[in-house]
C-alpha cells in the first residue's frame, strides 16, 4: 500500500524585544547565568506580571506579516505543569484566545505548482528557564538558568496542510524571511530563536482518515526538519505495514544518527485562564497603526521589482529575501543606475565582498550613493569594468569618493586615439600572425589583439575604442558578437 | 491567649511626616515589608523574608504611618481559622488593620471585633507585594473603629500602580466624595440575600432598615434569584486559581524541604504534602480536580460568574447602594471543613466574586438592630465611605 504524510508544524519564535515579556529584565538569555532575573521572572511570592507593550507590538507585526487576523480580544492562560524549569507551576500562554487567527504562506510544491500552507493561529507565550545538566565529580547535577525564563515568544501553529518534507522546508524558509523583514526576530534555528516541532502522521494515499500523530522535536536546522520528516514517514509507514499501531508520543531527532528516538508520552496539562494579566483588547485604530508600520513583504516586493525593473522572478526573489539587499538595489536605481547593472554588481561583486569581510550590507562603508557614483563612471566610459572592480574594493578601505580614487590612482580609461595608436602600433608589430588571422575573419584573433593592447595599457584602455581602432587599421569587419567580450 | 501579633516591628517609629502621621497600622504577614518574615500564615513559606516593600507598604510609609507589626493570619488568609484579625484593635494596640479579604474575611473579622470592615473595589488598591491565593477575588481589606481612618488610609494606598496593571487605564477613583443627601439616595435590598436569616436575625435587620428609612433614605426592594450561586461560583473558581497560585510553593527556594526524597518529583510531593494545613490542602486538591478532571464545570462557573457580574451591576443601577444583612459576629467560629467555611461566608462572598466595594458596619451598641453591609458600584469607594459615615452618625 502507498502512504502519504500529513504534517503540521508548531514554530516557536523568540521575539527580539529589549525586555522579557512580563518584567523589565533584559531579554538576553546568553548572558552570565541568572544575571537577568528579578522577583517577577523568578516568581517570588507577591510578584505580579506586567505585560510588555513591546512584546505585543512585535508579536502583532509578526502576525500581520504572515497574513493573520489580529483578534480584538485575546488573553493569557496558565498551562499547568510541574517541572524544575518552571518554578511557578504554570506557563503563561494563550491557549483559548490567541492573538491572531488565520494567515498563511505561499510556496511552490514539489512539482513547482503554487500552494498555500495555512496558519491556524499565532499565540504569545513566555519561555521557561533553561536546565543545564552537568557532573560535579561523579555526581550528576542539574542547574537552572533563569535568564531565559519569561523571554517573549510566539508560537505559530499551522494547519496540517503539509504532505512532503519539501513543503515544510519551503514554508520555514519563507516564514523566516517574512518574520525577519518585519523585524520581530532573526529566526535562527542554530541559535534557538526559531524552534520547530513537527506533528507527523501517515495514512493510505487517497484516504482522508485522521491517523495518530507523532510529535518530533530537537531539529536545529531547516534541513534537519526535512530529514526528520523523511525518517518519520518511512518509520511510521513500516509500522503500519507490519500491522503495528502508531502511538501518540514525542520523539527527538538525533542529527548524528539521522533517526528519531522516543522521548516520553505526550503530556497535556490543563490550561486555565490567568487572572493576573489583563485581557488584551485591540482597537481597530491600533491594529491599523500596526499595519501601517508593516514593511512591504518580500513576496509582494519581488512582484513589484519584476514589474517595475524588468528583473526575472529569480533575480527579484534573490533581492527581496533580505530587506537590506532589496533596499540597496532600489537605492542604486534611484541614483540612476540601470536595473540590470545594479543587480549584476550587487550580486556578483558587492555582496561577496561584504560577506568576505564579515560585514553587514547595511553597515558596510560601501553605501548605495558611493557604488552608484562608481557605476555611473563606468556607464559613461570614464573607467572600464576592470578598473571599476578595483575601485570598488578600495571603497571598503577609504572614505574617498570613487571620483577621487579614479583620478588619484590613474584608473581613468584611456580613450584618446593618439595615445592608443602608439600602443596598437607596438602590439601589431609583435603579432603579425594574429593580423593575418584577423584579416581572414577570425574573431578570436581580434579578441587576442584587444587583450594585448589592454595589457600594454595596464588595463586602462577603453576596450571599445581599441576594437574600433584595430578594426579600421586592419580593415576588418566589426564583429557584432564581439561586443559581448566587453563587460557591461 | 497568644499575642495578636506574629511579628512586631522592632522599630515602630515613623520616618516621614504626612497625612497618616501617628496612625498605627497592623498588617498581616502576607504583605511584603522588606526584611520582615512574610509567610502568609503557611508552612509553605516558612522562613521567607520579603525582598522589597509592597506598593501598599511603600505608600503607607511615605504618608507617615506607623507599621506596628503583622498579626496572626489564617493560612494564606483563607477563612478565619488561626486568624487574630481585629484583636489588635480590641486591645488598642493599633488604630487600623489591613486584612486580606478573599471571601469576606475582613468583614467577618470586623463584626467579630465590633468595628468597621471595608473591602475596596477590585483593582483599586495595588496587589504588588501581596502574597495572595485567589488573584481575581482577593483584595486588601481595612479594619478600624473609625471610618475617617479607613478613608485616609484608602486615600493613601488607592490608585494606579505601575507595578500592577489590575486597575484599567481611565478608571480613576472618585476622591474626594460628594456630601450624601439621604433624600436623594436610594438604598436597595435584595430579597434572596435575606433568605438564610433566622426570624430573630430578620427582625434585627428589619430594625436597621427602619432606622435608615426614618433618616430619609428611600428603600427599594430588589430581587436577584441567583444570589445563592455566589458562594458556588466562588468555591469553584477560587479553588482553581488557588491551585495554580500555590503551584510555586515547591520548597526549593524557601519553605521547608521534606527529607527522604529520591528525586525532584518526590521532593515536590513530600514537601508540599507537609507544607499545607488540612483546610488549604483540601481547597488546593479541589482546584486541581476542576483543572484536570472537570474543566467543563470550571468553564460553567466562569460563565455563571459573568452573568452574576451583570446582575450585580443591574442591582446597583436600580438603587444607588445596596443594604445587605451582616453575619452575626458572635457566631464567628473557625470551622475545619471547606463546606463549613463556605457556609460561614455565604453572606459575604458575593462582593469578591463581582469585585464591588463593600462596607461592613457593626451593630449599634446595645441596640436591637443588626450589623449591615453597604455595597456600591465598582469604584464608588469614596461615596460608599461617605454613606457609611452618615449611617454611623444616625446612631449618635
Amino acid at each position: 500500500m502507498e502512504y502519504e504524510a500529513v504534517v503540521g508544524l508548531e514554530i516557536h519564535v523568540e521575539l527580539n524585544c529589549a525586555t522579557k515579556m512580563f518584567c523589565d529584565c533584559p531579554n538576553r538569555p546568553g548572558d552570565e547565568p541568572n544575571a537577568n532575573t528579578c522577583p517577577v521572572c523568578l516568581w517570588f511570592p507577591g510578584a505580579i506580571p506586567r505585560f510588555s507593550q513591546e512584546a505585543l507590538e512585535k508579536a502583532s507585526l509578526l502576525c500581520l506579516g504572515l497574513g493573520g487576523e489580529l483578534q480584538p480580544r485575546s488573553a493569557f492562560d496558565q498551562k499547568v505543569y510541574y517541572y524544575p524549569d518552571l518554578p511557578k507551576g504554570y506557563q503563561l500562554s494563550q491557549a483559548h484566545l490567541p492573538l491572531s487567527r488565520g494567515g498563511g504562506i505561499d510556496i511552490l510544491d514539489d512539482s513547482g505548482k503554487p500552494k498555500t500552507l495555512r496558519i491556524r493561529h499565532v499565540h504569545m507565550e513566555e519561555d521557561v528557564a533553561k536546565l543545564v545538566h552537568e557532573m560535579e565529580g561523579r555526581v550528576p547535577v542539574s542547574l537552572v538558568d533563569f535568564n531565559r525564563a519569561g523571554a517573549p515568544l510566539v508560537e505559530i501553529v499551522t494547519e496540517p496542510d503539509f504532505r512532503t518534507p519539501h513543503e515544510a522546508m519551503e514554508f520555514l524558509k519563507a516564514l523566516r524571511t517574512q518574520v525577519r523583514s518585519v523585524g520581530s526576530s532573526d529566526c535562527s534555528m542554530e541559535n534557538g530563536t526559531m524552534r520547530v516541532d513537527a506533528n507527523i502522521s501517515v495514512r493510505p494515499r487517497g484516504t482522508e482518515q485522521m491517523a495518530t500523530k507523532v510529535e518530533v522535536k530537537n531539529m536545529n536546522s531547516i534541513r534537519h526538519v526535512g530529514d526528520a520528516i523523511v525518517h518519520e514517514i518511512s518509520r511510521q509507514s513500516a509500522c503500519l505495514q507490519a500491522g503495528e499501531p502508531v502511538v501518540l508520543h514525542t520523539r527527538l531527532w538525533d542529527p548524528d544518527k539521522k533517526v528519531t528516538l522516543p522521548m516520553r508520552a505526550k503530556f497535556e496539562g490543563p490550561c486555565v485562564p490567568d487572572p493576573t494579566v489583563p485581557v488584551i483588547e485591540l482597537s481597530r485604530e491600533w491594529i491599523d497603526r500596526m499595519r501601517s508600520r508593516l514593511p512591504e513583504m518580500p513576496a509582494r516586493r519581488a512582484q513589484r521589482l519584476v514589474a517595475q525593473h524588468g528583473l526575472t522572478p529569480e533575480e527579484a526573489g534573490f533581492l527581496s529575501a533580505e530587506a537590506d539587499v532589496a533596499g540597496f538595489f532600489e537605492a542604486l536605481t534611484r541614483e540612476g543606475v540601470a536595473p540590470r547593472t545594479a543587480m549584476h554588481w550587487l550580486a556578483t561583486q558587492l555582496l561577496p565582498a561584504v560577506k568576505e569581510r564579515g560585514q553587514e550590507l547595511s553597515r558596510s562603508p560601501v553605501t548605495a550613493p558611493r557604488l552608484a557614483a562608481l557605476l555611473r563612471m563606468l556607464s559613461r566610459d570614464e573607467i572600464n569594468a576592470n578598473a571599476a572592480r578595483d575601485v570598488l574594493l578600495r571603497l571598503f578601505d577609504t572614505d574617498e569618493s570613487p571620483e577621487t580614487i579614479v583620478g588619484a590612482r590613474g584608473f581613468r580609461q584611456v580613450s584618446d586615439p593618439s595615445a592608443l595608436d602608439a600602443l596598437i602600433e607596438t602590439v601589431l608589430a609583435a603579432h603579425p600572425a594574429a593580423i593575418a588571422d584577423v584579416r581572414r575573419g577570425q574573431a578570436k584573433a581580434m579578441g587576442f589583439l584587444i587583450g594585448q593592447v589592454m595589457q600594454a595599457s595596464h588595463g586602462k584602455a577603453n576596450p571599445k575604442k581599441v576594437r574600433d581602432l584595430l578594426a579600421s587599421r586592419l580593415d576588418a569587419p566589426l564583429n557584432p558578437a564581439g561586443q559581448n567580450a566587453v563587460e557591461p | 491567649m497568644d499575642s495578636a501579633f506574629a511579628h512586631r516591628n522592632p522599630d515602630a517609629s515613623a520616618f516621614e511626616d504626612g497625612p497618616l502621621r501617628g496612625v498605627r497600622i497592623a498588617i498581616q504577614p502576607n504583605l511584603s515589608v522588606a526584611g520582615w518574615p512574610t509567610d502568609a500564615g503557611s508552612g509553605a513559606l516558612a522562613g521567607f523574608t520579603a525582598l522589597e516593600d509592597a506598593t501598599i507598604v511603600r505608600r503607607l510609609r511615605r504618608a507617615g504611618a506607623t507599621l506596628c507589626g503583622a498579626t496572626r493570619m489564617s493560612e494564606f488568609g483563607f477563612g478565619l481559622r488561626g486568624s487574630q484579625a481585629g484583636v489588635a484593635l480590641q486591645q488598642q494596640a493599633a488604630d487600623a488593620e489591613l486584612v486580606l479579604d478573599l471571601m469576606g474575611e475582613s468583614r467577618l473579622a470586623a463584626w467579630r471585633a465590633g468595628v468597621c470592615g471595608f473591602k475596596p473595589s477590585y483593582g483599586l488598591v495595588s496587589r504588588f507585594g501581596l502574597v495572595g491565593l485567589i488573584p481575581s477575588m482577593e483584595c486588601c481589606g481595612l479594619l478600624s473603629e473609625n471610618l475617617h481612618a479607613i478613608r485616609d488610609i484608602l486615600n493613601t494606598i488607592a490608585g494606579p500602580d505601575e507595578l500592577d496593571f489590575s486597575l484599567p487605564e481611565g478608571e480613576t477613583p472618585d476622591f474626594p466624595p460628594r456630601p450624601m443627601d439621604p433624600r436623594a439616595t436610594t438604598l436597595g435590598t435584595v430579597t434572596e440575600a435575606q433568605r438564610g436569616l433566622s426570624p430573630e436575625q430578620e427582625g434585627r435587620f428589619r430594625a436597621s432598615l427602619d432606622a435608615l428609612a426614618r433618616a430619609g433614605f428611600s428603600l427599594r426592594n430588589l430581587s436577584m434569584p441567583d444570589f445563592d450561586l455566589f458562594p458556588v461560583a466562588h468555591r469553584i473558581i477560587g479553588s482553581v486559581e488557588a491551585s495554580s497560585c500555590a503551584g510555586r510553593y515547591d520548597s526549593v527556594r524557601y519553605g521547608r524541604r521534606a527529607p527522604g526524597a529520591r528525586n525532584w518529583n518526590d521532593m515536590y510531593l513530600l514537601s508540599r504534602g507537609a507544607a499545607f494545613g488540612p483546610l488549604l490542602k483540601g481547597y488546593l486538591i479541589q482546584g486541581a480536580f476542576f483543572q484536570f478532571e472537570r474543566y467543563d464545570a470550571y468553564e460553567d462557573a466562569c460563565r455563571i460568574r459573568a452573568r452574576l457580574l451583570a446582575e450585580a451591576a443591574r442591582l446597583t443601577s436600580e438603587a444607588d447602594f445596596l443594604v445587605l444583612p451582616a453575619t452575626d459576629g458572635a457566631g464567628v467560629g473557625a470551622p475545619a471543613s471547606l463546606a463549613e467555611t463556605y457556609a460561614q461566608f455565604a453572606a459575604t462572598a458575593f462582593a469578591n466574586v463581582v469585585g464591588q466595594p463593600v462596607l461592613g458596619l457593626p451593630p449599634p451598641a446595645g441596640a436591637v438592630s443588626s450589623g449591615i453591609q453597604l455595597v456600591g458600584p465598582r469604584l464608588s469607594d469614596a461615596r460608599l465611605l461617605a454613606l457609611g459615615e452618615q449611617v454611623l452618625n444616625l446612631r449618635k
